[in-house]
Order: C-alpha cells, then sequence, then structure tokens
C-alpha cells in the first residue's frame, strides 16, 4: 500500500521534473500549448462514435507530441489506461443493449455496442495522452499561469493549483497513516471495514488541518486568493508560437471536417 | 528607526470551543531586539505568534506592530512587516521550484518582475541557497527546506521576523547553520523554541509562558538563574548562557 502510494508520488515528482526538460516543445508558450490541446479534445471528442478509423488517426498527434518532447510514448501510453475502468463503466451499457453484428474477424463477431465501447476508450486514452504531454512539457504551475492569461478566471487557475498540491498532502499523509498502522499490525494483512472507516476519518481530519498550517503560511505572505504574476511562470509569445498554433489546429480540424480516411477510401473505389 | 517594535496590549484569546489560550498578554518589543518565547508544549507561544501577523485576531486587547493597530483593514500593511516562518518549512513551501516560492510573497505584495528577481537573489544569497533556486522544494533536505523558507520570509523585506522552531528536527550541523544565520540578522526578532542553548547563543532577552500568561520577561541571564523556578515551569536553564 504504502509502495503503491510512493510509486504515485514518485510518478508526481517525475511529471514535475519533466517539465524542466528541454525539447521543442518545452520551450513553447503555455498558451500555444494549450489552445492546440483544446482544439485536439474538442475536434476528436466531437466525432461521431461511429467513425472509428477517424477517431484512430487522431492518436498520431500525441505520438508526434510524445517525439517531439523526448517523451517515450511507451510510457504515456501505460499511464493512460489507467482512465480504462472509467470508460468501461460508461460503456458496458452499449454492449448489451446494441447487440446487431459491426463486422467479422474470423470467427469473432463484433457488434456496435463493442465498437463504440472500443472508440470509447480509444478516445478517453487519447484524451489523458494528450494532457500528459501538456502537462510533462508546461508543469502544473506554468499551465495555470496560461490558464489564466487566456481570461479564465483567478478564482479556476488558483484551485486548481492548489488541488494538484493538496494531491501530494494527501499522498504524504495517507503513506504516514499506513506506516504507523502497518507499525503495529505484526505483518496482519487484512483488516475490517471499521478500521478503514477510522482510517479514513483520521485522513480527513489530518489533511484539513494541513491545509489549514499551509493556508496560514500563504496569508502569512501576503496571499489574498488569487495567484500573483511571477517572473518566472511566464514566457513571451513569439513567432513559434504563431506557426505552432496554426499547423496544429489547421491539420487537428482538417481531421475533423475534410474525413481523409472516407476520402481516401471512396478515391480508392473510384 | 523606531517603526520596527511590536507590541502587545493586554490580549486576550479564546477558541471558538471557549478555551482561553491567551490571558492577557502585555509585551513590548523594540527595534533589533532578538527575544527567545520558552515555555512547554500548550503553554500558547504558537497561539502569540500567529497574533503576531493577524493569523489570528486577538480576542480583547490590541496587536500594535510599528505604530499601526493590527485590525482587518490593516492586514496587509501588518503582513507586509511581519514575516513568519513557520514550524514545518513543508507546510510553506508549495510552488513547483524554490526560485517561484521565495518570488510567491513578493510577487503578491505587486511589485514589478525586476524588483521580485533582484529581491528572490538577494534573499537566497543570504541563506546560502543560491545553488538550490531550480530544485523542487520536495527535494531538498531539511536543513535546506529551512534556509528557503526563511529567505521565502525575508523576500519580502520585513522588519520584524517571528520564528516557531527554527531549529526543529535539524540535524546538528543544520542547526548550527541557521543558528549562525539567524545570529547575522539585525532584525527585531522573536523566537519561539524549545531550544534552550540555542536561546543561550542567540537571545539576550527572554519571555516564558506557562498556560497563556507570561510568567518571566527580562535578561536571558536573569530569566534562567533560578534552577528550580525554571523547573517549575518545566523548563532547563541554558548550559551556556
Amino acid at each position: 500500500m504504502t509502495r503503491r502510494l510512493e510509486n504515485v508520488l514518485a510518478a508526481l515528482d517525475s511529471l514535475e521534473g519533466a517539465a524542466r526538460d528541454r525539447s521543442p516543445l518545452h520551450g513553447l508558450d503555455a498558451r500555444a500549448k494549450l489552445l492546440v490541446a483544446a482544439v485536439f479534445l474538442a475536434s476528436m471528442l466531437s466525432v461521431p462514435l461511429e467513425r472509428a478509423s477517424q477517431v484512430l488517426l487522431y492518436a498520431v498527434f500525441p505520438a508526434l507530441a510524445a517525439a517531439a518532447a523526448n517523451i517515450r510514448y511507451r510510457t504515456l501510453l501505460r499511464r493512460s489506461t489507467f482512465v480504462l475502468p472509467l470508460v468501461v463503466l460508461i460503456g458496458v451499457f452499449d454492449v448489451f443493449t446494441l447487440r446487431a453484428p459491426l463486422f467479422v474477424v474470423g470467427p469473432v463477431v463484433v457488434t456496435q455496442g463493442w465498437g463504440r465501447l472500443l472508440v470509447l476508450a480509444l478516445r478517453a486514452m487519447l484524451s489523458v495522452q494528450a494532457l500528459l504531454v501538456l502537462t510533462e512539457t508546461t508543469g502544473i504551475y506554468r499551465i495555470c499561469c496560461g490558464l489564466r492569461r487566456l481570461g479564465i478566471p483567478a478564482l479556476f487557475t488558483a484551485q486548481l493549483l492548489l488541488v494538484y498540491r493538496y494531491l501530494y498532502v494527501l499522498i504524504e499523509e495517507s503513506i504516514s497513516l499506513v506506516r504507523a498502522r502497518d507499525a503495529r499490525s505484526f505483518g496482519r494483512k487484512g483488516y475490517p471495514l471499521r478500521i478503514w472507516g477510522t482510517l479514513v476519518g483520521q485522513l480527513l481530519i489530518r489533511s484539513v488541518e494541513r491545509a489549514e498550517r499551509i493556508g496560514r503560511a500563504m496569508y502569512a505572505r501576503g496571499f489574498t486568493g488569487e495567484l500573483p504574476a511571477m517572473p518566472y511562470g511566464t514566457s513571451r509569445w513569439t513567432r513559434r508560437d504563431t506557426v505552432f498554433a496554426i499547423v496544429w489546429s489547421a491539420a487537428l480540424l482538417a481531421l475533423r471536417f475534410l474525413r481523409p480516411v472516407e476520402a481516401l477510401a471512396i478515391w480508392i473505389m473510384d | 528607526m523606531s517603526h520596527h517594535y511590536l507590541e502587545f496590549r493586554n490580549v486576550r484569546y479564546r477558541y471558538p470551543g471557549g478555551q482561553e489560550a491567551l490571558c492577557g498578554i502585555s509585551l513590548r518589543i523594540t527595534h533589533g531586539e532578538k527575544v527567545a518565547l520558552a515555555g512547554v508544549n500548550g503553554a500558547g507561544k504558537s497561539t502569540l505568534l500567529l497574533h503576531t501577523d493577524g493569523l489570528l485576531m486577538p480576542s480583547e486587547g490590541e496587536v500594535i506592530v510599528g505604530g499601526v493597530t493590527l485590525r482587518r483593514q490593516t492586514l496587509r500593511l501588518v503582513r507586509q512587516s511581519v514575516g513568519v516562518v513557520f514550524q514545518n518549512p513543508d507546510d510553506q513551501l508549495f510552488m513547483p521550484t524554490v526560485e517561484e516560492d521565495v518570488a510567491f510573497g513578493p510577487a503578491n505584495m505587486g511589485l514589478s518582475p525586476d524588483e521580485i528577481e533582484a529581491r528572490v537573489a538577494r534573499a537566497l544569497e543570504s541563506v546560502g541557497a543560491s545553488a538550490l533556486r531550480h530544485r523542487a522544494p520536495h527535494t531538498l533536505s531539511g536543513g535546506q527546506k529551512r534556509s528557503v523558507a526563511i529567505a521565502a520570509v525575508l523576500a519580502m523585506e520585513p522588519s520584524v521576523l517571528v520564528l516557531d522552531e527554527p531549529t526543529a528536527a535539524l540535524d546538528p550541523r543544520a542547526r548550527r547553520q541557521v543558528i549562525e544565520l539567524l545570529r547575522g540578522f539585525d532584525h527585531t526578532m522573536i523566537v519561539a523554541t524549545h531550544d534552550m542553548d540555542m536561546i543561550g547563543e542567540l537571545c539576550p532577552r527572554t519571555i516564558v509562558m506557562a498556560r497563556g500568561r507570561i510568567v518571566a520577561d527580562g535578561p536571558t541571564r536573569q530569566v534562567f538563574a533560578d534552577r528550580a523556578e525554571v523547573e517549575s515551569w518545566g523548563l532547563e536553564p541554558p548550559r551556556n548562557r
């Protein structure tokens, strides 16, 4: 349990560490990356579930971005699979209701429901991959600054940063709680629900207290509820950012509206 | 510079539960004084420190910082002139990198980017942590975290420095460095601590608290002169006074 939590902390660390690397993608202004990520999500998520081939083509973009940012695509792929349980929860009903066959591969008949589930999973994973590339090349603080400069209200951007900060708080507090429990449980593995209840309650109390102390430290340094403008979190918008935003957005929109796969299929059949 | 003083006038504070944590505290700390605040756990030291910066407001009485009475309207002003270094640096450092964390205070004061950068450089330099600029705070050692937390407060250039247990949980060398650092400052300083030897080295004046009251206030040497009395407070005299 503590091991797993520590792995999560290490993964968060490596995420923040990666944000300080150098690459063509790291060097871009956070706003340019945010805009392109937004266009990516909007265009990909608006493709109807029936057009699997078109959704599949969108996989090119996170892969390209990962290559440009020196991120291993395999890691990205592995990390993006954590949304799959959520997808199953959403899409599982289609499997039972939409039973008309979609296509047949050898002896296996793929029904419409399964088809939709697969596309749903693909969309979810691609969304997460895009956001991971964004975070790993920008860092959460610069993302918040970028959002703020794009006109998102300070209330939301400050919230986002604090939620992220409290993720650490929660995990650190859980680790120390679980450690304290294990130290006195002499190898015992399972715990009754009653003990879990107390643990979770303790976690809540501890993290609220810790949050209060962090809040105090922030107020003591003049925090007013709005993240201040920093000389470090902000970069200047250059021509490279303009080119990046235009080229990538154009490619994404072209993929959405020109339907290259169908166009190709029609051209071949002609 | 007579405005660097801190005064409590008959301050009382009751926690929402009704328990009284400060029962009529009066004290005056003048410019450049280094004052230790001693007392057993639960004596009210931390509650008193939180009052210096308006993080808690007195239920009765007044807190005056450099001629400004602490009120909701004067909070901003007071917080600029009082810098609090909290007990646990992990609670204080929350920005992704050291330099951003040190810049947090000055940025909240609305300073220009150039001024912020100059202050960050100066503050890190003065605690000997310039090399840590780009590190993530949680990757630092305990002593480094403490130095950075102090730098983060120094960057606001406060006139009164308030420290809660600055040497707690530090190894001997890191503790020594923090003491030397604090000794070099000419700020008006109030240090709450159980580190009696640090009190002996650093603070010419000591205030002792017990159950929300001040039970002794005077030159450190005098305060700790009567061993029986010191033990009745639950303390020990510094070895090097």
